[in-house]
């Protein structure tokens, strides 16, 4: 019964975001989209870093290589947007096995370094490449309907929490929390980790790159700088750890919390948005340093001493 | 070595397996077959090598030559999460848990991978059998607790669990008795013979004397990577080369 409830609740929420559009203006549409795609790339990255514990700062890497194979196909070969998209999701996953069979090999903060590597050479890569358009980008045909968009980010973050939903259940989820948890004991106990890890890259990888394609045919171009962007990792990593890592729904409530935030901030004290944006993930750091669904089951629990024992626990 | 050993049933077999990093000879052409439900103990003083050679079984290290067969197969080039799956288990010396996850999610995961019969693919069924070796290691009080909220003893367990879960046909044992004190021992000595009671062959490395010496069928002793002595527990302990390897050289 009370499982019947909490479904009934998350398919009422979907519908709910699912009419939004029909109603609000323009720009909230416009952020609507922004926030959607980005909780798709926190999703993404909670897959390798949250359940896997690989903290990657590359997957606006496959991002951008979602980005620019849609563009491709779409602008060099007229292809329609569909099978552009899939060509862009096929390219940004083959480069997840690429990359990651010789990266996931690093631990820790060497895996992180080696990722930050990848996503600071791609673009610089991609400006080089004729067919991609050198410095200057490509420009997609033009496609009015900013709800098409909105809702097809929608449809694709429900996949994407989906998939994060089924490895919380899942054997093969089982395997990455345990790689995450300790690898050498994951080896000993049965876990194809090398496989596994190459997996959990690949399926963030796919999620980051349909985002990708998506963004490039709603903003209807791509350049290297703009797809490439480096400072998306950052902010796909502050949202999921601000949502909770690992879990099911942290992510996408990380990412859209944090997004309204700045957008709040952005119109309000625009010229110091992102001071107070540094602050409140700081706030969040010291006092819900587990993330924010973590604050619900502690808060219920413990009141609101849930905050002070997080501070002692980690000597502030 | 003997005739009788030569034509018992050997499950597990270790052939002149030599170890080198870089320089250092950490374990050098070491060779001993186990039986089907033997325990055999494994001793030598800190640096001989035991610890590369549950390695090198398990797989966490790869072999510079020699064989290792594992019921007739060889295996010396299987990576660890296959010989896992063929029924190796084994545990650490510094202990590893999942520390993050609950005990239970701990022993479930041995029970998800594990070798292929024993193995459940459904979280569920895994999670039953989890319960059931917590309930055989003595764990069943600590359940639902963080791993790493558990004290050393209980560590142990959760190790042996863990361990167990995987459905072993081997064990192998890293020092599973430091640190312990006599009565915790005993309770361990104890648990190791449950297991060979439900016919695990059982390899042990242990610097607590009296118990491997109640425990072990026989002894296998190693310094500075070389395979010093082999056989009979009473005859091995009398033997001067592990005497002086143990205790040094009597003055003259």
């Amino acid at each position: 019964m009370k499982r019947q409830l909490r479904y009934g609740g998350l398919a009422a929420a979907v519908v709910a975001l699912a009419v939004v559009p029909f109603i609000v203006s323009d720009s909230l549409v416009q952020f609507g989209i922004n926030a959607l795609l980005v909780a798709v790339l926190a999703q993404g990255w909670n897959v390798i870093g949250g359940f896997s514990g690989y903290p990657s700062f590359g997957n606006s890497v496959f991002y951008g290589l979602g980005s620019y194979g849609t563009a491709i196909a779409m602008a060099q070969f007229q292809l329609p947007f569909w099978l552009a998209l899939l060509l862009g999701a096929v390219i940004g996953t083959i480069a997840a096995f690429v990359f990651g069979v010789p990266i996931l090999r690093l631990r820790g903060p060497y895996f992180a370094i080696a990722t930050l590597g990848l996503s600071a050479v791609m673009g610089a890569v991609v400006a080089n490449v004729p067919i991609a358009g050198k410095n200057i980008g490509l420009i997609l045909p033009l496609f009015k309907g900013d709800r098409l968009f909105y809702e097809l980010s929608l449809g694709l973050l429900v996949l994407a929490t989906g998939i994060v939903f089924w490895l919380s259940r899942s054997r093969f989820g089982a395997g990455l929390v345990a790689i995450r948890e300790d690898e050498d004991a994951a080896q000993v106990m049965g876990i194809n980790t090398t496989l596994y890890k190459v997996l959990a890259f690949a399926i963030a990888a796919f999620l980051s790159a349909v985002a990708g394609g998506i963004h490039a045919y709603w903003i209807t171009y791509v350049d290297p700088a703009g797809s490439f962007e480096g400072s998306l990792n950052v902010r796909m990593v502050i949202m999921t750890l601000f949502g909770g890592p690992g879990t099911v729904f942290g992510p996408v409530i990380g990412a859209l919390v944090l997004s309204a935030v700045s957008e709040v901030l952005a119109s309000k004290v625009s010229t110091v948005a992102s001071l107070f944006y540094g602050f409140v993930i700081v706030l969040a750091v010291i006092f819900m340093p587990k993330g924010l669904l973590d604050v619900i089951q502690g808060v219920r629990t413990s009141g609101v001493r849930y905050f002070g024992a997080n501070m002692r626990r980690f000597r502030l | 070595m003997s005739e009788a050993l030569a034509t018992a049933p050997v499950i597990f077999e270790v052939r002149k397996l030599t170890k080198r990093f870089r320089g250092l000879t950490a374990l050098s052409d070491v060779t001993f077959q186990v039986s089907p439900g033997e325990i055999l103990g494994l001793i030598g003083p800190n640096g001989a090598g035991k610890t590369t050679l549950i390695s090198l079984i398990s797989g966490t290290l790869l072999p510079t030559s020699g064989e290792i067969f594992f019921e007739g197969q060889r295996i010396d080039g299987l990576p660890a999460y296959k010989r896992a799956r063929l029924g190796i288990g084994r545990t650490f010396q510094v202990m590893k848990p999942f520390p993050g996850l609950s005990v239970l999610e701990n022993v479930t995961i041995g029970a998800l991978f594990g070798a292929t019969e024993g193995q459940e693919r459904k979280r569920a069924r895994a999670r039953e059998k989890a319960r059931e070796l917590l309930e055989f290691t003595g764990l069943s009080r600590h359940t639902d607790h963080r791993a790493d909220a558990l004290g050393g003893p209980d560590r142990k367990r959760l190790e042996f669990a863990k361990a167990l879960a995987l459905h072993p046909k081997l064990l192998l044992l890293d020092e599973v008795m430091a640190g312990l004190n006599h009565v915790e021992v005993d309770e361990v000595v104890e648990l190791i013979r449950k297991i060979r009671g439900r016919g695990v062959t059982i390899l042990v490395i242990e610097h607590v004397m009296k118990a491997i010496r109640n425990l072990s069928d026989r002894l296998l002793v190693i310094h500075h990577g070389q395979q010093i002595a082999q056989g009979p527990v009473a005859q091995v302990l009398k033997d001067p080369q592990v005497v002086e390897a143990y205790l040094g050289k009597r003055r003259q």
